[in-house]
């Protein structure tokens, strides 16, 4: 279970998120939605604390995770994997490195200076690469795949650090649909096969309604709606996204590719 | 009056040919003051400096020919039928051949050697000391903003001062020899680095950083990581680049004690002012010139490949 309790994030007097009150059971799949600067990423940011929250509190099983310093902070953060827009990946180091340091944490000052994984790290690795059906580009320079395969990349390394709860900032922005599907696919595979929480900040709506259970809709750093995708009522949505409404509901009609029947199983065909 | 390229707006009844005309030439005739000004102020700091210098042409005309007398002191008196003799029964060569002008050929190999190690070692351990501080000193990557002002004055501290100045230190503390002249040269080569490679740094993409960050990773994991990656042609290519300043660095840093060819010059130089000297000298001209050559290849080769991808 993840609290918010009037989470509040301020960049130079102005207020990015306000009093946000929430809270999030184990094993939920949450899309967040709303405008360009509703403060959706400063909210994710503020679990794993990229972001440090100016006021309020975030606790997780109990535990004060805005409290959390050093290696304490570093622990939560191997707890809660990210997924970033731009896959923020180190482009220069082939796929296996990449996937292998979701494994940092873990190691000492010697080890990973020098760069000594285990092969049972890189078995793990390997397997996680292979469940997003990646593993046969892993000795690859990791800049020379595709957005959509760096995307899966990414998702990997999320994997192997075991994670509680990983959080993806917009992980389908930059892909095309047909990329798009393979990487929400993923995520919602890992969410019921490995029973992990999922808090996903979307851009478009209809991919929100596909694959989550419960919607947050934010506006001006507010939690202005949440419930199901069934609750959340055109009207709403054209609330939250305000004069961005047009765009969101266009996107939501180009993607409807996405929309299958049903979330496809992770493992995926390249 | 200060203009603005950006004309006042054209009015009802306006010509804006007209208009733009008058303003631009305004703007040039602007222009042009400045540009007098500047001439005027550039014109100053040259004569001042003849003045203090002494670069007159009458002092010019006095020196050069003493220029060319030195050299003709150094010159080696070579007979082009002895050229290539051999040495006699007792070892020694005769005059006028060139064993005779390279007497002491090995001595002043084994020294250039010396020299060559002593930019090596001092150009290692300065890269790998100039890698760790440059991350403590970008301002994007600093541990904390008081470590990186820390780690920015130190750079400025080593590059400031000049290797030959250390050198005398290092002499005075740990005695005539290459030893000195490393020191002296890692610690300036440190500082010149360091400053390089953290601009490097500082134009890095903090998206890795981030995913690292993200990770739980330790500050020397996303360095290791996140930074070192992207960074390192260009560390490589700034490292090679010192290398070949370096090498140039050891061979002067041994007249005054510090070890290398520098010490030999330098003796040779104040006791014989012979043919000695040009033995010397030409021997590390064509040392630092090749020891250039094949470094910029080397360095080429690296960017050319980076520029492929
Ligand atoms: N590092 C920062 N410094 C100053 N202001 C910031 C910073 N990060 C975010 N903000 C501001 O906080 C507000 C919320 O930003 P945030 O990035 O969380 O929005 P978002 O909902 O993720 O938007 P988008 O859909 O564009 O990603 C915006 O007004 C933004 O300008
Ligand atoms: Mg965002």
């Amino acid at each position: 279970m993840l609290e918010f309790r009037k989470l509040t994030k301020e960049f130079n007097g102005k207020r990015a998120v306000s009093d946000v009150t929430l809270s999030i059971p184990a094993g939920q799949m949450v899309g967040v939605i709303g405008r360009s600067g509703a403060g959706k990423s400063t909210l994710l940011r503020m679990i794993n604390r990229l972001n440090d929250a100016s006021s309020g509190q975030l606790l997780h099983e109990g535990r004060e995770i805005t409290a959390l310093t050093g290696r304490d902070l570093r622990q939560w953060r191997n707890e809660c994997a990210m997924v970033f827009q731009q896959f923020n990946l180190v482009g220069r180091l082939n796929v296996l490195t990449n996937v292998m340091s979701g494994r940092l944490f873990h190691h000492g000052f010697g080890t990973s200076m020098l760069g000594l994984f285990s092969a049972r790290e890189r078995a793990f690795a390997i397997r996680a690469l292979d469940r997003l059906g990646m593993a046969h580009v892993a000795l690859q320079q990791t800049d020379t795949l595709s957005g959509g395969q760096q995307q899966r990349v990414a998702i990997a390394r999320a994997l192997v650090q075991e994670p509680k709860i990983l959080l993806a900032d917009e992980p389908i922005a930059s892909l095309d649909p047909l990329n798009a599907k393979i990487v929400m696919d993923a995520l919602r595979a890992i969410n019921t096969e490995d029973g992990l929480t999922v808090i996903c900040n979307l851009h478009t709506l209809d991919t929100a309604r596909h694959y989550c259970d419960r919607i947050i809709g934010m506006q001006d750093g507010r939690v202005v709606f949440d419930g199901t995708a069934a609750q959340l009522t055109d009207r709403m949505a054209r609330e939250i996204y305000g004069a961005e409404a047009a765009e969101a509901f266009n996107e939501a009609l180009t993607s409807t590719s996405l929309g299958g029947a049903r979330p496809a199983p992770a493992v995926v065909a390249v | 009056m200060a203009l603005t390229l950006t004309m006042p707006p054209v009015q009802p009844g306006q010509d804006a040919v007209a208009l733009f005309e008058a303003h631009r030439a305004a703007i040039r005739r602007q222009k042009l003051t400045a540009n007098l000004l500047l001439l005027g102020g550039f014109l100053v700091m040259l004569f001042w400096s003849i003045d203090v210098s002494r670069f007159w042409p009458e002092s010019l005309i006095a020196g050069v020919p003493r220029i060319f007398e030195y050299f003709g002191s150094v010159m080696p008196t070579l007979q082009w039928d002895l050229l290539f003799a051999g040495a006699n029964a007792e070892g020694r060569f005769p005059q006028g051949s060139i064993g005779f002008w390279y007497n002491d050929f090995w001595t002043y190999l084994s020294l250039i050697w010396e020299t060559i190690l002593m930019a090596i070692t001092s150009t290692l351990i300065a890269t790998a000391l100039a890698v760790v501080l440059s991350f403590l000193a970008a301002r994007n990557l600093t541990p904390a903003p008081w470590v990186g002002v820390v780690a920015r004055r130190f750079l400025e501290f080593c590059r400031g001062v000049p290797e030959i100045l250390f050198a005398l230190v290092f002499v005075f503390a740990v005695g005539i020899g290459p030893l000195a002249g490393i020191l002296a040269i890692t610690i300036h080569a440190t500082g010149a680095l360091g400053k390089l490679f953290s601009e490097v740094n500082e134009n890095a993409s903090m998206r890795p950083v981030d995913g690292l960050t993200a990770v739980g990773g330790t500050w020397a994991q996303r360095m290791r990581y996140g930074v070192l990656p992207q960074v390192l042609p260009n560390f490589t290519s700034y490292a090679l680049w010192r290398f070949e300043i370096n090498v140039r660095a050891a061979a002067v840093v041994g007249f005054v004690g510090g070890g290398g060819i520098g010490q030999e010059l330098n003796h040779v130089i104040s006791f014989y002012s012979d043919d000695r000297v040009t033995a010397v000298l030409i021997l590390v001209v064509l040392t630092v010139t090749l020891i250039d050559l094949v470094s910029e290849r080397a360095r080429h080769a690296l960017i050319g490949k980076e520029s492929l991808k």
